[in-house]
């Protein structure tokens, strides 16, 4: 098929009034679910399953991408207004989102995280639908050694998150890394850093973690400002004004890079929306003419988290349709719905059934365009939260957090995690050590850890040739760089 | 001779009914809760929620998957304890878990404090090649695979998902002093990616996921650790015939917390045998490729081959050095 | 000087850590004999040593940026407000009660107290609000999400927890 009649037959699919229908309601719960916290993208799609028992193959999975898409988005809402993101890609939005939020620009805020999200998911629909062999050929030929390099590349910005203090951003980065090793070690589950305790054989999540040094740390933060109850109504009307054309121009090559990025990382498996959404938003600190305001309450800041994390799902579903391996998590749980309904999945699919990749991807159209309308309604309802006077609203964000962390992975010890994270919140911020790489350093410990450990067994402990392959000698090369320049001009600017 | 012929009988169906009343005897009466150690879309969960829709129909009440991931199975197993052994709750299990117990990462003594109430599946582990590896290294069959490794040690890689779960099992047994580098994955997609990526060389997997790639011709089969050749793959030698003793194989199957009352151990028992039974399910069996070796059995049976299980998987633990429990010392 | 503090408690306890705690369960013996495997303790050492190295040059700097701060003393420490202080004491409560307690007694006992500490006034109020706000999250997360919501081991607390969602399923099967 050509891809004007892959185009035209994918778009026919949802000429369906009953499919259609089943993509809005999709959308709306897709959202909701998502801009819930402790439900992550993957769980939405799972709680969708039941609904497609009935539908045949192709409907059923242009529903759950509907849901998969709009849930990655609506995890925005709540990391914008309460700092705990909705899903775990969601996360650095937080760190500039938030900041918005409290100057009073939420309206803005969310506007660029749903414009973002809407442009990242429709370029990487597009590559999905024009470039799928290419990709997929890329995706393949990505062995742990170039892994390994690009993770560590978005580990090196480390340095550059803040020029003033970059002796303590790399201690944050660092502890992230090591917190990232509690728990039964990735290659071989041999227990380290548990101190003989049970609950930490499991090892650290980065959810848990990130609510507490986040949100809870802020309304621990908040007992200290209110002596007396100041504001008995509130903070006043929330300020729903969206961004401005200018702005959107201002940023598009950083929503180009992110999307383009965001879906080569989407189609690794085992690298997806979190990481995707995590290595953008330090790159482009790195590529910014203002890195010092990133984490202060930019739209880059957000605009870098958004656009990537939506991309990736274009990227997961790639693999997912051309080979049969899921990019992601929740492409395995599509996966395992197609299967249940006959449907073989491998290279073979897309040759003998190419209306899976053009159904998929008039689902990822319609979804990305409509759900921008839908998340704004419900943003607005969410927004109007903001207006409870704090009293009501720090124990009801003390309770999201909670729930959050508990519904990861209905565990208890995830909740005492939280309540612990949210303490060294506070003293992080008293020693002026850096969160954001805190962060960073935990959610890329693991694939970071894995791979390199991966690559020097194949190689057999040759570190050259490990690094002998282009994509991963340059980004080594790129990231030592990025990684020991900051030191450097210091260590020079302080002896002149 | 009539009087006594109906005396008899009458016997014979008040016997009847009493042991069909007994079975009756458990109704449940609110949801049930079935823990699934693993996430949502991989194999434990797909095989899982099948069966649990199957027996919400038989049953009458809701059946819930709930999944606790983690620890490599041991916060599900954690979970499950703290639970009152009251007849709803239950959890799904497999080898995994048998392994963690042994390596004392549990809080309790699994073996003992959970009773198997009926295996769903029985998988085959399968090893395979990456087609392009076995163009570069030239080797085409399992015995040419062998003969390469022993000539070239340390050049051929092998995939698995842990060394110290099944896999390492199973591929300790098959590939017996040779000298070949492990490599660990995280997740079966990554494994299999880059098995088609020819990263690595060879790796050992159930069938279920890589079925459309082996079609493809980008996995190779080359052997399967079972006891007879696999119907879908009748090219395929199996480890028995090559006189390799290892058929281990993936078994999932449904625990409970003893102390769990017998009847409603008995009706859930009865409900999954009866949700065997059904057309879906046999069809998931052939599209999960569950089909090649007998899939459920009952608690006595299950018992006996998880017992079998415990043993040989002991043995490797120890010799591996990790084991922390020993339950066959002497 | 809680910075200070902070510090060098990171530093001692980064060094416990590297000589007692890097592994703590044994390395397999397939992966031992392997000349080529990265075994399981490399990464977090180095981790260790480069975060050692890091943070004593921190506590140098620390040292020398408030040589002459007269601010710089032990009395610094006493500004932690007390109010924080309950605070944490609640959360950190709350996490380690939630088990025992179930989701019901906890939520409304963290949204009365925490409502209480950050000035609220009106306490008849607030308790009726964190019984309804208790009572829509579990709408929204146990009922809307399926999430299983911790019952609680306390019998008693146990039983009214499936009391409540035996109500719940009722209500829904009269919905359906």
């Amino acid at each position: 098929m050509t891809t004007w009649e892959l185009f035209v037959n994918g778009f026919s699919v949802l000429m369906d009034p009953y499919t259609f229908m089943m993509v809005v309601f999709a959308i709306v719960v897709g959202t909701i679910f998502g801009a819930l916290p402790g439900v992550s993208a993957t769980m939405a799609v799972a709680l969708g399953l039941p609904f497609t028992y009935s539908m045949a193959p192709i409907p059923a999975i242009v529903f759950l991408v509907a849901i998969y898409c709009s849930s990655i988005t609506g995890g925005s809402i709540t990391a914008i207004l309460f700092k705990i993101p909705g899903v775990p890609s969601s996360a650095p939005t937080t760190f500039d989102g938030y900041p918005m939020a409290q100057r009073g620009e939420a309206g803005k805020a969310l506007g660029i995280a749903l414009g973002s999200s809407a442009i990242g998911g429709l370029v990487s629909a597009l590559a999905m639908l024009t470039l799928s062999p290419q990709l997929t050929q890329a995706a393949l030929s990505f062995s742990p050694s170039d892994i390994f390099a690009i993770t560590f590349m978005g580990l090196s910005i480390l340095t550059c998150l803040d020029s003033k203090n970059i002796l303590r951003t790399l201690i944050s980065g660092l502890l992230g890394l090591l917190l990232a090793c509690v728990g039964q070690d990735p290659m071989y589950a041999v227990q380290r850093l548990t101190f003989g305790s049970g609950e930490l054989i499991a090892g650290l999540e980065m959810i848990p973690v990130l609510i507490g040094i986040f949100a809870v740390t802020e309304v621990l933060k908040q007992t200290k400002k209110r002596d007396a109850l100041t504001n008995e109504n509130g903070t006043g009307s929330v300020n729903t004004k969206m961004p401005s054309l200018k702005e959107w121009w201002g940023i598009k090559w950083l929503l180009a890079r992110c999307s383009i990025i965001g879906t080569i990382i989407g189609i690794l498996p085992g690298a997806g929306a979190t990481i995707a959404s995590f290595l953008c938003y330090s790159s482009e600190t790195k590529l910014s003419k203002h890195p010092e305001k990133f984490g202060t309450g930019i739209i880059d800041g957000v605009a870098a988290s958004e656009t990537a994390n939506n991309a990736a799902t274009g990227g997961a579903m790639v693999p997912l349709l051309s080979l049969g391996i899921p990019g992601g998590n929740a492409a395995a749980v599509m996966m395992s719905a197609l299967v249940l309904k006959g449907v073989q999945l491998g290279p073979l699919l897309l040759v003998n059934q190419p209306q899976y990749l053009s159904a998929t991807f008039a689902s990822m159209v319609v979804t990305n365009i409509l759900m921008v309308i839908v998340a704004i309604g419900i943003a607005k309802v969410f927004a109007q939260i903001l207006a409870v006077p704090y009293s009501y609203l720090g124990p009801i964000i003390i309770m999201l957090a909670i729930i959050g962390s508990y519904a990861t992975n209905m565990s208890i010890a995830d909740v005492k995690i939280m309540a612990i994270a949210g303490v060294i919140g506070l003293i992080i911020s008293a020693c002026h050590f850096n969160s954001a790489a805190l962060i960073l350093g935990l959610v890329l410990g693991v694939i970071c850890e894995g791979n390199f450990s991966r690559a020097y067994t194949i190689s057999r402990a040759n570190l050259m040739n490990m690094f002998a392959r282009p994509v991963a000698g340059t980004l080594m090369v790129i990231s030592i760089i990025l990684l020991l320049w900051p030191i450097i001009s210091q260590i020079f600017r302080k002896e002149k | 001779m009539k009087k006594f012929l109906c005396a008899i009988l009458a016997v014979l169906l008040v016997l009847c009914c009493v042991s069909f009343a007994s079975a009756d005897d458990w109704k449940f009466e609110r949801k049930i809760t079935i823990v699934c150690p693993w996430g949502v879309g991989g194999g434990a969960d797909s095989t899982l929620r099948p069966m649990a829709t199957l027996i919400k129909n038989i049953l009458g009440q809701e059946v819930e998957v709930v999944n606790v991931t983690g620890g490599n199975g041991v916060t599900a197993v954690e979970y499950v304890y703290k639970q009152p052994a009251d007849g709803y709750t239950f959890m799904l299990g497999t080898q995994s878990l048998f392994m963690q117990d042994i390596q004392g990462t549990t809080s309790m003594n699994f073996k003992e404090e959970f009773i198997p109430v009926a295996r769903l599946v029985h998988a085959i582990n399968v090893i395979t090649a990456s087609k392009k590896a076995m163009d570069k290294k030239g080797y085409k069959t399992f015995s040419e695979m062998r003969e390469y490794v022993t000539n070239n040690p340390f050049e051929v890689s092998v995939g698995m998902l842990t060394s110290t779960g099944l896999d390492g099992a199973s591929l300790k047994q098959a590939l017996e002093g040779l000298d070949i580098l492990d490599v660990s994955y995280p997740s079966g997609s990554e494994m299999n990616s880059a098995l088609v990526g020819g990263h690595i060389d060879i790796m050992v997997t159930g069938t279920d996921e890589i079925e459309g790639l082996i079609a493809a011709g980008d996995i190779v089969p080359l052997l399967a650790l079972c006891e007879k050749r696999m119907n879908r793959y009748p090219d395929v030698e199996c480890s028995v015939e090559l006189g390799i003793n290892s058929v281990l194989g993936p078994a999932r199957g449904i625990f409970a917390k003893k102390g769990t009352p017998q009847e409603a151990i008995d009706a859930l028992v009865a409900a999954i045998e009866k949700a065997s039974q059904d057309p879906s399910w046999q069809s998931f069996l052939v599209q999960g490729c569950y089909d090649e070796r007998p899939g459920f059995a009952g608690p006595e049976e299950y018992a006996k081959d998880c017992e079998e299980d415990y043993k040989l998987l002991s043995e490797y633990l120890k010799a591996e050095g990790v084991m922390k429990k020993d339950y066959y010392a002497k | 000087m809680f910075e200070l503090i902070c510090n060098i408690l990171l530093w001692l306890g980064l060094l416990y850590a590297y000589f007692f705690n890097v592994l703590e369960a044994p390395i397999p013996d397939r992966v031992a004999r392997n000349p080529y495997t990265l075994k399981p303790d490399m990464w977090p050492k180095t981790i260790i040593i480069l975060l050692l190295v890091c943070i004593a040059l921190n506590i140098i700097n620390i040292i020398r940026k408030n040589k002459n701060n007269p601010e710089f003393s032990l009395d610094a420490l006493l500004s932690i407000r007390a109010r924080m202080c309950i605070g944490i004491a609640l959360v950190v409560a709350a996490s380690f009660v939630l088990e025992p307690l179930g989701y019901m007694v906890t939520c409304v006992l963290v949204l009365f107290f925490y409502g209480l500490l950050l000035g609220q006034t009106h306490v008849i109020r607030l308790a009726i609000f964190s019984v309804i706000i208790t009572l829509v999250l579990y709408v929204v997360f146990s009922v809307l999400l399926s999430v299983n919501l911790p019952r609680g081991t306390i019998p008693e607390l146990r039983n009214f927890s499936l009391y409540v969602e035996s109500l719940v399923a009722s209500v829904k099967g009269a919905i359906m």
